[in-house]
């Protein structure tokens, strides 16, 4: 038998190690989980997620359906985002930031198309407090006209004047709209004064907010969180949150491709977008996966340094000072995937037709099968690491559940990617160039060609 | 802006507030704002920074009301005259709009200041363990 002092020993380190690091049983030497799984589960109405990431902080979000995409009048998804961590009914806005500031934290409202996204990045110790502020930030926010006229609006403001000086940002959103026109159409920012001049006002703020921060139309996401604890704080604190939203249909029906041209005087710097209809995220209905490899074939940007890298475009682009770039942006319900061609006007336009050319090339089977290897690894690596982002993930996670009541799950999506044929991509690429492509330029438009000159059906 | 004032004293006890009503109606009368238009409210110096971000955060409605006050008052003084009986301003009328505004702005500003003279101290659970 075990000498007394011993067994009072071993009993007397494992209570102080449950008292002084509840939070971080997991030690170092046990095995790390490796998976990017999150557990979701419901707690007093509220859908949450959480996966426990050993570390000493935490990233906590509450993602809600309230895009741009969802917003019955425009500006609507940018003002609900800055009035967010505002004056509650409990709290002014100057305690909010103090005792955030005191905890070490950060908060980061952001909107995407589809998504309202308030993130708070905090010491672990800290989830009840940044629950609470969640809670009490969706459940009483004061919507006062004063706050709107004075930290509200400018921003707003600053955000359409960053977006008109951006003529990357204005042909995405541009090509966005010749795709999907309303709905996931509408540009992430104001392009005239008008919408938020017009139709703004904080009485309808108020109005959206009840629907963004509605039960059924929000989720927690958390990193780095214990599932339980994250389930016992969501079910106290969630209480005053609105069960039922107005009824707003703006944005939720299913997502249409329509295509065209646009064309766009700029001075400062060209930029042109060629967008075919792509794949939906992978909770969504129309997952594609050979539209990643495809993206990752034509590529533009080396991830590797001193090469132009393996992908097509990033060789064939017209100069080295020429930025190309193919991103296969996803949605719920559709997706788009688009090159990006920044640079000088005429490398520009050399550039773009050269982005076709390849597209023909990959159509008809005349690439080689190690290049798709290549892009397969590629996007696959790009998938995990996007996974492991903590940024991306919450996003991606709390989008799942709230639109598809299905958590993110990477590990299928690499699976997934594994799965592709070099048959799948090749006809992913002639499908392309037979639908209507969304073509749209912004610059010098007497260098720029029209999607016609490219061969593009539009 | 605001001045040491008894009222809430007076008005926390109900019949003290009684004793002090006539006296206060009496006041008031004598005062002559509300023959000239005016709401008590609309007496309050404005030549600084609180009273004027407070009218700046009025809404366009009240802000109009209250130009319109001050000039009709302007003009009755200027002429020497008071208001026509039925225009006077009626005790129901006089409500406060400004002072509402100006308290929210004080108490901003003192949170301000004393959040900025907070000491700051380690919590319990933390400092144990150093």
């Amino acid at each position: 038998m075990f000498s007394r002092t011993t067994a009072c020993r071993g009993a007397q380190r494992a209570a102080r190690q449950q008292a002084v690091r509840p939070a971080q049983r997991r030690g170092l030497a046990a095995p790390a989980s490796g998976s990017f799984q999150y557990q979701s589960g419901e707690a007093n109405g509220v859908k949450f997620a959480s996966r426990d990431f050993a570390g000493p902080t935490t990233t906590l979000a509450l993602v809600s359906k309230a895009g741009t995409r969802y917003q019955p009048l425009p500006g609507l998804t940018e003002g609900v985002m800055n009035y967010a961590f505002r004056s509650t009914d409990r709290r002014s806005t100057l305690r909010i930031i103090r005792e955030s500031e005191l905890l070490g934290a950060e908060l980061n409202p952001y909107h995407t198309r589809e998504n309202l996204v308030l993130e708070t990045k905090f010491l672990r110790d800290d989830l009840p407090y940044f629950v609470e502020l969640l809670a009490e930030v969706a459940s009483s926010t004061k919507y006062s006209p004063h706050v709107y006229h004075e930290e509200v609006l400018p921003l707003i403001h600053f955000a359409h004047k960053r977006f008109l000086a951006n003529p990357l940002d204005m042909a995405i959103n541009s090509a966005h709209s010749l795709a999907f026109h309303r709905g996931l159409g509408t540009p992430t920012a104001s392009a005239s004064t008008t919408p938020y001049t017009k139709y703004l006002e904080p009485s309808t703020i108020e109005w959206f907010s009840k629907v963004a921060y509605a039960k059924p139309n929000f989720a927690i996401v958390a990193n780095g969180a214990e599932h339980s604890d994250l389930s016992k704080w969501v079910n106290e604190f969630f209480d005053d949150v609105p069960a039922t939203a107005p009824e707003n249909t703006a944005g939720t029906e299913q997502t249409k491709y329509y295509g065209g041209e646009e064309r766009i005087a700029h001075d400062s710097a060209n930029a042109m977008v060629i967008a075919f209809p792509g794949s939906s995220s992978f909770t969504g209905k129309f997952y594609k996966p050979e539209i990643a490899v495809l993206g990752s074939l034509l590529g533009g940007q080396s991830s590797i340094k001193w090469s132009s890298g393996f992908s097509l475009l990033g060789n064939a682009k017209a100069s080295p000072g020429t930025k190309v770039k193919t991103t296969s942006a996803i949605y719920s319900d559709a997706g788009l995937l688009y090159t990006t061609i920044t640079g000088a006007a005429e490398n520009v336009a050399k550039t773009a037709y050269t982005t076709v050319e390849i597209l023909k090339k990959i159509a008809g089977g005349d690439i080689a099968k190690e290049d798709i290897a290549k892009a397969k690894a590629n996007a696959k690596f790009k998938e995990l690491e996007y996974g492991q982002d903590v940024k991306a993930g919450l996003l991606l996670t709390g989008d799942g559940l709230v639109s598809n009541s299905q958590a993110y799950q990477i590990d299928e999506v690499a699976k997934a990617i594994d799965g592709v044929t070099d048959e799948a991509v090749k006809s992913a690429a002639k499908s392309l160039l037979e639908n209507k492509a969304s073509v749209s330029a912004v610059g010098d438009l007497f260098a720029l060609p029209y999607a016609e000159d490219l061969g593009l059906k539009v | 802006m605001s001045a040491p004032s008894l009222a809430p004293y007076i008005l926390k006890r109900p019949w003290l507030a009684k004793w002090f009503q006539p006296l206060a109606n009496w006041y008031c009368n004598a005062a002559g704002y509300r023959q000239l238009g005016l709401k008590a409210d609309d007496l309050i110096p404005e030549e600084n920074d609180t009273v004027q971000l407070a009218l700046k955060r009025l809404p366009p409605k009240e802000a109009y009301d209250r130009v319109f006050r001050l000039r009709r008052a302007f003009q009755c003084s200027v002429s020497h005259q008071l208001l026509p009986k039925a225009e006077w301003i009626k005790p129901e009328e006089d409500t406060p709009y400004l002072s509402v505004v100006i308290k929210e702005i004080e108490a901003e500003m003192k949170e301000r200041e004393d959040l900025e003279s907070m000491i700051v101290q380690k919590r319990n659970q933390n400092a144990k363990g150093h």
